[in-house]
């Protein structure tokens, strides 16, 4: 398992943000659903190590992050796309995705080839000399992925990497997780349910802290079946009656 | 997004056993790759680490147009204190080299510090090599600006000691509350503060810079600000 996280929380301050989340998941493109503040984000951003848990355990890639040799370890073999990317507006495409190259410590001479790869594959060629600055949000989304994979990660952390992304482009991106998904773990936070229909293979919806369900999409849409919950979609329907049925 | 990127509508076919879009990889590899000046190569030998170095030359404080008007603000107390015999160089030093070093790396002064806090290389050696180079260079400036204002040896050197405890300040006041505009405002008001206490009590601002009986005070208060940047950006222990 790439990914094992027992029993873990997360506090700031009165606000509890995670609250008593166990799972487990190996390769593939995992989805985490639920409504704003359900705590995707959170639990999205212990995974990443950019914060560590108030209480549980997490393991990844079969290393302790709270271990710093460790936590180095997995972070050379981790990408992630947090929710709000930051940029450096006069870096050009290929400069920013070098520069976290080389902050993942990828040998010098492997970087060149690594970036133009990573360009490549979120369909920037066209502006690999662009300033970021020049760029629509998509575009920019589309940087951030690049870094993201440019160390080609074990395991893959993308927190709403769909926004700003018009439908022709959130087909192709769905198309690139699932071929990401066959050799790392990829965890997809996200509230539209239409892509984890359509790119993942599991999913957790939570909800005020917690897993409420956890399987397939299918074993989703199936719980909203023979039920009035609200939903456009079979899998918003089962989304919508999960959701109803944990807070009744 | 193109994970199956198939470009080349050539009119000229490739032999079989050529992969055109490998061919195309390491073209654009070459094409698109950067050449790190000679100071980022340098740094970079110096670290053993191309990462560190890159992180190091994209510094804000040490980007050109600061460093500029840094020596702009400096050329202008050498005239100062040419013309009215205050040594506004020794004076003005440590609170200049304080913004710089308030500026060298934080938060919100860098639009992808969550991005850059996942990665191997961590933000405290980040913040260390950046706020030791960012020392260095002021230091450096603040010294060929005070030869060049022709102070007395004492008023030349003096600055360096507070000059360290007013950039530890700010440095501290930066990486605890996470803002560079916090880390200014710490390291301005202290040095200010001391300023306008050496006037008060011996009648000469220079004193702040010249007391010999201040130089353990300040290297004191300098190390007690190190510790409190060491403990806070000491790594997350697993709970918090």
């Amino acid at each position: 398992m790439n990914v094992e996280i027992t029993e873990v929380t997360r506090r700031f301050g009165k606000t509890q943000a995670v609250a008593g989340v166990t799972m487990q998941t190996g390769a593939g493109v995992f989805g985490l659903l639920g409504p704003n503040g359900a705590g995707k984000t959170s639990l999205l951003r212990m995974m990443a190590t950019v914060i560590p848990p108030t209480s549980g355990q997490i393991r990844l890639l079969g290393r302790d992050p709270s271990a710093y040799p460790q936590r180095r370890q997995i972070r050379r073999r981790l990408g992630y796309v947090p929710q709000q990317l930051g940029y450096y507006p006069r870096f050009t495409v290929v400069e920013f995705v070098e520069y976290f190259a080389l902050l993942k410590e990828m040998p010098a001479g492997e970087v060149p080839r690594a970036v133009a790869t990573a360009v490549e594959r979120v369909g920037l060629g066209e502006q690999a000399k662009a300033q970021l600055r020049t760029l629509s949000g998509g575009m920019l989304r589309r940087v951030g992925i690049a870094q993201a994979i440019v160390n080609e990660p074990e395991l893959l952390l993308l927190d709403e990497p769909t926004a700003g992304l018009d439908p022709e482009q959130r087909v192709t991106f769905r198309a690139l997780l699932r071929e990401l998904g066959q050799r790392a773990t990829v965890i997809v936070s996200t509230h539209l349910v239409e892509d984890v229909g359509a790119a993942c293979g599991e999913v957790a919806l939570m909800d005020r802290g917690r897993i409420v369900f956890q399987g397939t999409p299918d074993e989703l849409t199936a719980r909203g079946e023979g039920t009035t919950a609200a939903g456009d979609a079979p899998l918003e329907r089962g989304y919508s009656a999960v959701l109803a049925q944990a807070r009744s | 997004m193109m994970p199956e990127r198939e470009p080349f509508a050539s009119p000229v076919s490739a032999p079989a056993d050529v992969d055109l879009g490998r061919v195309w990889i390491g073209v654009a590899a070459e094409v698109w790759r950067r050449r790190p000046g000679a100071l980022e190569r340098l740094a970079g030998r110096l670290l053993r680490s191309p990462g560190l170095s890159r992180a190091l030359v994209t510094t804000p404080s040490l980007l050109t147009g600061w460093i500029l008007a840094t020596a702009m603000v400096l050329s202008a107390g050498v005239l100062a204190t040419r013309i009215t015999g205050t040594p506004f160089v020794a004076l003005g030093a440590p609170a200049i080299a304080a913004v710089g070093i308030a500026y060298a790396y934080d938060p919100g002064v860098d639009p992808a510090w969550e991005l850059a806090s996942t990665m191997p290389i961590s933000d405290r050696m980040v913040l260390l090599v950046r706020a030791l180079a960012v020392f260095g260079l002021n230091a450096a400036l603040g010294l060929v600006a005070s030869v060049a204002s022709g102070v007395a040896l004492a008023v030349t050197f003096g600055w360096l000691v507070p000059m360290t405890a007013v950039c530890a300040l700010a440095l501290a006041a930066a990486t605890i509350t996470r803002s560079a505009n916090a880390g200014v405002a710490a390291g301005l008001a202290g040095w200010v503060i001391t300023v306008l206490a050496a006037q008060a009590t011996a009648g000469r601002m220079s004193t702040a810079t010249t007391d010999p009986v201040l130089v353990v005070p300040y290297l004191a208060f300098a190390a007690g600000c190190v510790a409190a940047v060491l403990y806070v950006s000491r790594a997350p222990r697993g709970t918090s």
